[in-house]
Parts: structure tokens; C-alpha cells; sequence
């Protein structure tokens, strides 16, 4: 790069880092290690921190009653995530073997329904399922059912909301990887006498793995810290870990819990991002990936 | 970007002008057309945020949302303020309607001079159920266990009033320090969650307004509205007792607008204000100005006049300090459960 | 060799799946019935009721003042991060890269508590000036990241060019530079400006008095709210808006772009 000789000095280097770097380093760095601090504290009864510390909050989360919830947010997500993929697979596929002009336009409208707020889309789903809503009515005309099935207020209803809210997620990465991909390669698999699905399956789906690496991970990551959709279409038995932080935090006077809770999940995500990352840096880095999901 | 910034200053001017008066209560809890003759009459506005529990409230404000200038929490959360020093002391030459508060009321309070709160509603966790899908009902807790409501029914996401109902059905306090009698509410709260739908705060509203919930645990007064509109849903006033709250109205230490603060309790109390704002909130305010003004049909509606006997059964939730922890354990075994 | 029609079927499905709702929300604001279960007649008094509704206004008006506010900051911030790292190759934007990175999938309860735990060991009181930050805080590696893009395929020999012609450091930049990038920075705004306005939980968390948000207040009314279908309405003029802009924007940078 020839410019970079004109502004080579280190001073320069600062003054440009230092913002960004300064502010995550204050905003974002800062507050992360005091989850992990608070989770030593004890909390009062009248939802102070008391002076001290302990392992109390720590030992809690082993608690039993933790293992219910842990299970079903794992759960959730893992299988959020692998119906993302499912579905957006083929899409993608057939997103990046269409015609050039069509390609933008398809990209458009996977995006396009996404410009209404969030949480006026979970409403809008909320009214599709609600007992006399029109999924309900559809169902009962089939007459499948003797008496029509709750769809709501179940972790059913959960499930189908964050597939709804996570899917272009996994298509945006996805379709990026797909357009790179060489499809001469797939045609060749064929001219060997491969069946359409083995060469999608053998060949396709390997050429773009780094776009399904990128993929599990947004929408895994995303639905693990769910708070909204279970909030909101979830039932008894749909609580998630991001639930429980919240009463914690906002029911229980008990910040030094939350903050336990949220150092454990904290703790995972960063695990989860350091395997993926050494895991991408074989091929290339993460942030690569990241950025061809964003431009797309 | 010059239109942005005129946008910007316009904006902030607007929202942190000095005659705005920040509010904190319970969703639909004073009648619009009020705020707004308020509003006329004092030259200012008045910014209303809400929460749904004491809990999230108190969390709120001791996260640091200092900047309200009144707030309406219920009694028991009020002691734990005053104890942590959060209230200031009310200036009673400010408010010349004191004298509208019912005494009967006041005699049950904890801080019955009104030094730091003034009673503002009445109300009561009650059942509503709807009328036109639950048959035989009985005016008891204990249609809670009824497996053929099974997922239409809700209860309270409040730890306090839905380990208090359990407690009701049992016959024993909705205060108590008992392990044993804890234990069994736990359990008869494990049998009633194999029926429900949600644990809700709010949503229970719309809920059985529209059909989706048949039987919901709520607040008298916010049942009292879905009622006016729909009368497809009816109230039950379990016979074990309910719990009784009065919320109060609060003016927090460092509050920006102390003066306009006095005005609005002041003007809420006033016999008229307070006549139009209990038929437009359903909640009993204990103003015996206001009282005489509403409408015999208002004061004999079942979700705003409970019957004696069960009156005499109700109780007042209080803080329990330490103990606290005993509920949130309960409260987590039966969610977990 | 005939090609398997299997991924345009699905592909037709997830489009379906992705605009039902949506096609019903906005049918259902012109409804009458108050459940948007089934059609009881045409009406506009949803819209009348969101035009009367003073509380959404003003939830609207903070929004839009803090999504601007937010998203300027986070150009600036981001713009800057983007130069730095395109021109560096250190140890330094080695960090620098991996601290803008893990935000992008950081979940949103997790920045919104450890946020709000933040201010309050520091006894910052929460309102506007926290909701502000936490803003910022998440959209700058977005912003950076588009930013970063844009740079990938600036031609720097342009650069070289204006300083041979005499230019100064300053005059190259504005003159230059930032028009070239103009495209790419008022891009990473306007994701900026969306993630702000859609924020639901990290705002939640760090709220204070007076700060209700349009989500914060839509998040109360779908809840409580006797006129639900208000919601209907005003996501349906939202969405036309957003359209509008949209569309607006597109046209401009083509004619801009064109040769």
C-alpha cells in the first residue's frame, strides 16, 4: 500500500485507535469484569452489595434448580440454530444460482420484513397464534384436532419465534459464502454421476463452511441470551437463563446473583468465540466472515 | 446535519425543560383527561413512565433512576424506603386537600400522619374469569386446580401476591415466616402451574379481553376496566381473603420538581379530581370528598366493594427483611418445579 | 441435466413464512375488531386513536433524538477505528480489531446487565446520558465494520494524487477521502440509526426517568394496552416510511453512481 508510507508515525496510530479502543475499553471491557467481580459480593436485603466477598453466588449456581433452565436455553438455541441452517441452506443455494438481477432483489426481500421493529414482529405473531387468531382458525378448519391446540405460551411457540427472528441471520452469512462458491465444481460432481443431493450434500455444503461456521454462531449466540421472545410467547415451562438474570436483577434485590448468572453465560459465549476462532483462523479470520455478512 | 441539530436542541429542550414533571407508577393508573388539566392548569408537562411490580420499581431506583419527582408504590415497599432514607418528608402546608383522606383508611397504615406518603387507591388481588367459557364457578383459590381451564388460565408474576394466594388457599397468612406452611403453598403453587398458561403481570388484561385467558389472578381495579368495555368477564372475590395493597403517593430524595409534585398529589386529591379519577381507574381512592361524588353502581361493582367477611380475612403484604429469601426460594422451586 | 426445483420451493415457503405476519399486521390495522382475529369491517380509528396518543410521540421524539445522537457518535468513533485499523498493522490492531469484534455477538442481556451493574458501582444515575452510551457502545463495531469494507476497496492512489497536486493532510481528507467514504460512513449510520430505534433490552435495563422509548412504550402497550391494534397502525406507517427512505436512498446513490 503506497499511502501508508505518508502517515507511518505511531502518534498517529494513538490518536486514531484511541477513541474506539478507549470507549469499549471504558464501555463495554470495564463493565464485563465487574460481572465477573460481583459475582464474588453478597447481596443485603434491601438488594444492596455488602463489603466482603464470597463464593456463595458461585456454589448457587450449581443449585438444581439452575439445571432445568440451563438445559432448555442449550436446547432451545441448539435447535433454533440447526433449523436456521436447514432452512437456510437450500435458500442461500438458491439465492446465489439465480440470475444476477435477481439475486438483489431476492436479497431485498429476506431483509425487507425485517425493518419493522422486533418486538412489533413477535406482536405480529402473537396475534397469528392467539386462540382465535388466524393459524388457529386455519387448524380447526382442517378439523384435525377435536378441541383447537394452544399455540401460545409453550416453548413450541418459542422455538418458532426465534427461527422467525434469527433466519435471515444464518441466510445473510450463508448466501455470502454461496456466492463465492465455484459452481462449475458442483457440475463437474454430476458429470461424475453424482445425484443432485449428493453433490449439494459432498460438495456444496463443504465449499461453504466458513459461512455456516458464522451462521451457527450469530444465531446461537443470539438465542442463547433470549429474553424477549420467551418474556413474551413463552409459558411456565419456556423460562431461559436470560429470564432468570433479569428476576434476579429486577425481582429478587439481588445483583451479585445475576451478575453469577451472567459471568456463567458470559463465560460460555467467550469460550464458544475463542473455539470458533481459532477454528476460523485455519482458514480465515472471523471477522471476515462477520464483515461479508454485513455487506451483503 | 444543520437540520439535525436544530432537531436535537428542539428535542432537548423539550424533553428536560424545567417545568416537566417526571411520574413513576402502574400502567392506566390516572385518568389522561386529569393529566392533561393538570398539564393546562400548571403551564407543564407531565412524563409518566411505568412499572409492573414493587420490586422492579425499588430495583430501578436503587440502580440510580433518581430524577422522578413522584411515585406511586404500595405500603410495604414504602417502609423499606423510608428506611433506606430514599423519601423526602411531604410538606403538609403544600397540601391543603389532606384533610379529604379517609382517617378509617389511614388508621391501618404504617405511616398514618403522612409524613412521608399519602394513600392514593384501594385495591385488591382478585380472580376475573369469563363468563361465557367457565361454568360452576366457585369464589374460592382453589379454582386455580381446576384441570378443565387447563392453559387458560394466569397468575400473577409477583412472588409476593401468588405465594400469598397459595397461602390464602391454605388458610394461613400471606406474611408468614413458617417454613412448613411455606413448603405447602410451594406445592400447592407446583399443582396450579400444571394448569397455567403464563406467570403475567400485565398481559393478563388483554388476555381475558379478548378471549385467550378464561381465568387470570390480577389487580381489582385494572379487572374493574376490562369489565366497562367487556361483559363477557366477571370478578370473583376469593372467600379465604385476598391480599390488600394501598398504593401511596412518594416524593423521592433528590426529586428535580419537589413544588410541582405537591401540586399534583394535591390536585389528585382534590373531592372532584379524585370522583373522576376512581371511575376511570376502578380502584377505590380513600377520599371521603371523593366518595360522596361517584356513583352508587361504581361502589357496588364486586371488583371495587369486596364483602365484609372476606375484607375481614385480607390482608396487607408487608416486607419481610431477611425472610424475603425464603420466598424467592419457594418462588424459584415452583418455576423451576 | 435438470436442475432440482427443491431450493426455490423452499426458498418461496421462507418468504411466505417471513411477510404472513407482517401482510396481517397491516391488514389487521384497518380492522375493526379489536383481536384482529377475524375481519369485523374497515376502519381508520386506529390511526386516529396513534394520532391522539401523546405518550407514543413522545416516545417517538426520544427515540429518534437518541438513535441520531448515538449513531453520529458512533460514525465518528467508528469512521476513525476503521483508518486506523486499514492503515496499521500492529500488535496494537490486532487487540484493537478483537475488542470491536466481540460486541457484534455479545448477547444483548449480557451487555445491557453488565452495563447497568457498571453505573451502578460507579453511582452514575441511569436516563438519557446511560442510554446514550450503551447506544454507541453497540453500534460502533457495526459501524466500523461497514466502514472497514468501504476502505478495502478505496483506491489510495487517489490519495497520492491529490498530495501530488499540492493538497495538504486536512484538505486531501476532506476533500477527498471523506466524500469517497461519504457512501460507506452514512451507510454504518443508518444500521447504527436502526439498531438504536429497535433496541429493546439493553435500553430496558439502563433506562432512568423520562427516557420511555418508542420500544420501551410499545413493550407497555402490548401488554396493558385496551387498543392493541394501535400497535398495528403504527408499525403499518412505520414500515411506509421506512420503505420511502429506503427507496429515496437507493435512487440517490444510483445517480450518484452512475457513470
Amino acid at each position: 500500500m503506497s499511502a501508508a508510507k505518508n502517515i507511518p508515525s505511531r502518534r498517529a496510530e494513538w490518536l486514531l485507535t484511541l477513541p474506539s479502543l478507549g470507549w469499549l475499553a471504558v464501555f463495554f471491557v470495564a463493565p464485563a469484569l465487574i460481572v465477573f467481580l460481583l459475582a464474588f459480593k453478597t447481596a443485603d436485603a434491601t438488594g444492596g452489595v455488602s463489603a466482603g466477598w464470597t463464593l456463595d453466588n458461585l456454589r448457587a449456581l450449581a443449585d438444581p434448580q439452575y439445571r432445568p433452565i440451563l438445559w432448555r436455553t442449550f436446547w432451545i438455541s441448539g435447535t433454533t440454530t440447526l433449523i436456521c441452517l436447514v432452512i437456510a441452506l437450500p435458500v442461500s443455494f438458491a439465492m446465489a444460482r439465480a440470475a444476477p438481477r435477481w439475486r438483489n432483489f431476492l436479497l431485498l426481500l429476506i431483509i425487507i420484513p425485517f425493518w419493522t421493529n422486533f418486538l412489533i414482529r413477535v406482536f405480529a405473531w402473537k396475534t397469528l397464534l392467539q386462540s382465535d387468531g388466524l393459524v388457529s382458525q386455519l387448524l380447526d378448519a382442517t378439523r384435525l384436532f377435536d378441541e383447537s391446540p394452544t399455540l401460545l405460551y409453550n416453548s413450541g411457540a418459542v422455538l418458532l419465534i426465534m427461527v422467525y427472528t434469527q433466519l435471515p441471520f444464518a441466510i445473510l452469512p450463508l448466501y455470502a459464502a454461496a456466492e463465492r462458491f465455484d459452481f462449475t465444481l458442483m457440475d463437474a460432481a454430476r458429470d461424475l454421476g453424482a445425484s443432485g443431493f449428493r453433490a449439494f450434500r459432498s460438495v456444496f455444503i463443504p465449499g461453504i463452511s466458513r459461512g455456516l461456521g458464522a451462521a451457527a454462531l450469530i444465531v446461537f449466540v443470539a438465542t442463547i441470551g433470549m429474553y424477549v421472545v420467551p418474556d413474551i410467547v413463552g409459558g411456565t415451562d419456556s423460562e431461559m437463563i436470560g429470564n432468570k438474570i433479569a428476576q434476579r436483577a429486577q425481582g429478587d434485590r439481588n445483583l451479585p446473583l445475576a451478575s453469577a448468572l451472567a459471568a456463567a453465560l458470559l463465560f460460555c459465549v467467550l469460550l464458544l468465540l475463542i473455539l470458533c476462532s481459532s477454528a476460523f483462523r485455519r482458514s480465515e479470520k472471523l471477522d471476515n466472515a462477520l464483515k461479508g455478512e454485513l455487506q451483503a | 446535519m444543520k437540520q439535525l441539530l436544530v432537531l436535537l436542541t428542539l428535542f432537548t429542550t423539550g424533553a428536560f425543560a424545567a417545568d416537566t414533571l417526571h411520574v413513576f407508577t402502574w400502567a392506566d393508573y390516572i385518568n389522561p383527561d386529569l393529566v392533561k388539566q393538570f398539564e393546562k392548569k400548571h403551564q407543564c408537562k407531565v412524563a409518566i413512565d411505568t412499572f409492573d411490580s414493587n420490586e422492579a420499581m425499588y430495583a430501578r431506583l436503587k440502580a440510580g433512576a433518581s430524577g422522578y419527582d413522584l411515585i406511586f408504590p404500595s405500603s410495604y415497599i414504602i417502609t423499606l424506603m423510608v428506611q433506606q432514607d430514599m423519601l423526602q418528608p411531604l410538606d403538609h402546608a403544600q397540601l391543603s386537600n389532606l384533610k379529604n383522606v379517609e382517617f378509617e383508611v389511614l388508621g391501618k397504615l404504617a405511616d398514618s400522619a403522612m409524613k412521608h406518603s399519602v394513600p392514593y387507591t384501594f385495591g385488591y388481588a382478585v380472580i376475573a374469569y369469563r363468563k361465557d367459557k367457565v361454568k360452576d364457578i366457585e369464589p374460592s383459590w382453589k379454582t386455580f386446580a381446576r384441570t378443565d381451564l387447563k392453559k387458560r388460565v394466569t397468575l400473577l408474576n409477583d412472588m409476593r401476591e401468588t405465594i400469598g394466594a397459595a397461602l390464602k388457599s391454605l388458610g394461613y397468612s400471606l406474611n408468614t415466616r413458617d417454613d412448613k406452611q411455606l413448603a405447602a403453598a410451594r406445592d400447592v403453587l407446583i399443582a396450579w402451574k400444571k394448569n397455567i398458561a403464563k406467570f403475567d403481570n400485565e398481559g393478563y388484561k388483554a388476555g381475558v379481553d379478548s378471549g385467550e385467558f378464561n381465568l387470570v389472578h390480577g389487580y381489582s381495579g385494572d379487572l374493574w376496566q376490562v369489565m366497562q368495555t367487556n361483559k363477557k368477564v366477571g370478578v370473583i372475590i376469593p372467600n379465604e381473603g385476598v391480599s390488600a395493597s394501598c398504593d401511596e403517593m412518594v416524593i423521592p430524595k433528590g426529586a428535580p420538581n419537589p413544588a410541582l409534585a405537591h401540586q399534583l398529589i394535591n390536585f389528585l386529591l382534590d373531592g372532584k379530581a379524585s370522583a373522576e379519577n376512581m371511575q376511570n381507574i376502578g380502584y377505590l381512592c380513600p377520599n371521603s370528598a371523593g366518595l360522596k361524588l361517584v356513583e352508587k353502581e361504581f361502589l357496588n361493582n364486586p371488583a371495587v366493594t369486596i364483602p365484609a367477611d372476606v375484607k375481614a380475612k385480607s390482608e396487607v403484604i408487608q416486607d419481610l427483611g431477611d425472610d424475603l429469601k425464603k420466598y424467592t426460594k419457594v418462588w424459584d422451586e415452583v418455576k423451576a418445579g | 441435466m435438470k436442475r432440482s426445483r427443491f431450493p426455490v420451493l423452499v426458498t418461496a415457503a421462507v418468504l411466505l413464512f417471513f411477510y404472513a405476519p407482517i401482510v396481517v399486521l397491516v391488514i389487521n390495522s384497518f380492522n375493526a375488531s379489536r383481536f384482529g382475529g377475524s375481519w369485523e369491517g374497515f376502519t381508520l380509528k386506529w390511526y386516529e386513536k396513534l394520532w391522539n396518543n401523546d405518550d407514543i410521540w413522545s416516545a417517538l421524539w426520544t427515540s429518534l433524538g437518541l438513535a441520531t445522537l448515538a449513531s453520529l457518535t458512533a460514525m465518528v468513533l467508528g469512521t476513525l477505528a476503521a483508518f486506523a485499523l486499514h492503515r496499521f498493522q500492529s500488535r496494537l490492531q490486532k487487540i484493537h480489531l478483537g475488542t470491536l469484534t466481540v460486541p457484534l455477538v455479545m448477547p444483548d442481556i449480557l451487555m445491557g446487565i453488565s452495563l447497568l451493574l457498571f453505573f451502578v458501582a460507579l453511582g452514575v444515575p441511569t436516563g438519557f446520558t446511560t442510554i446514550w452510551i450503551a447506544h454507541v457502545t453497540f453500534c460502533l463495531s457495526y459501524v466500523t465494520m461497514v466502514v472497514l469494507g468501504r476502505l478495502q476497496d478505496f483506491d489510495f492512489t487517489l490519495v497520492d494524487a491529490a498530495r501530488d497536486l499540492g493538497a495538504g493532510r486536512w484538505q486531501t481528507l476532506r476533500r477527498v477521502v471523506l466524500p469517497l467514504l461519504a457512501p460507506g460512513i452514512i451507510a454504518g449510520g443508518l444500521l447504527a440509526f436502526t439498531l438504536s430505534i429497535d433496541d429493546f433490552v439493553i435500553t430496558f435495563f439502563v433506562q432512568g426517568p423520562g427516557t420511555t422509548t418508542l420500544t420501551l412504550r410499545v413493550y407497555s402497550m402490548m401488554k396493558v394496552s385496551q387498543n392493541m391494534p394501535v400497535i398495528n397502525a403504527l408499525a403499518t406507517i412505520l414500515l411506509a416510511l421506512t420503505f420511502a427512505v429506503v427507496t429515496l436512498s437507493f435512487k440517490l446513490t444510483r445517480k450518484q453512481t452512475a457513470p
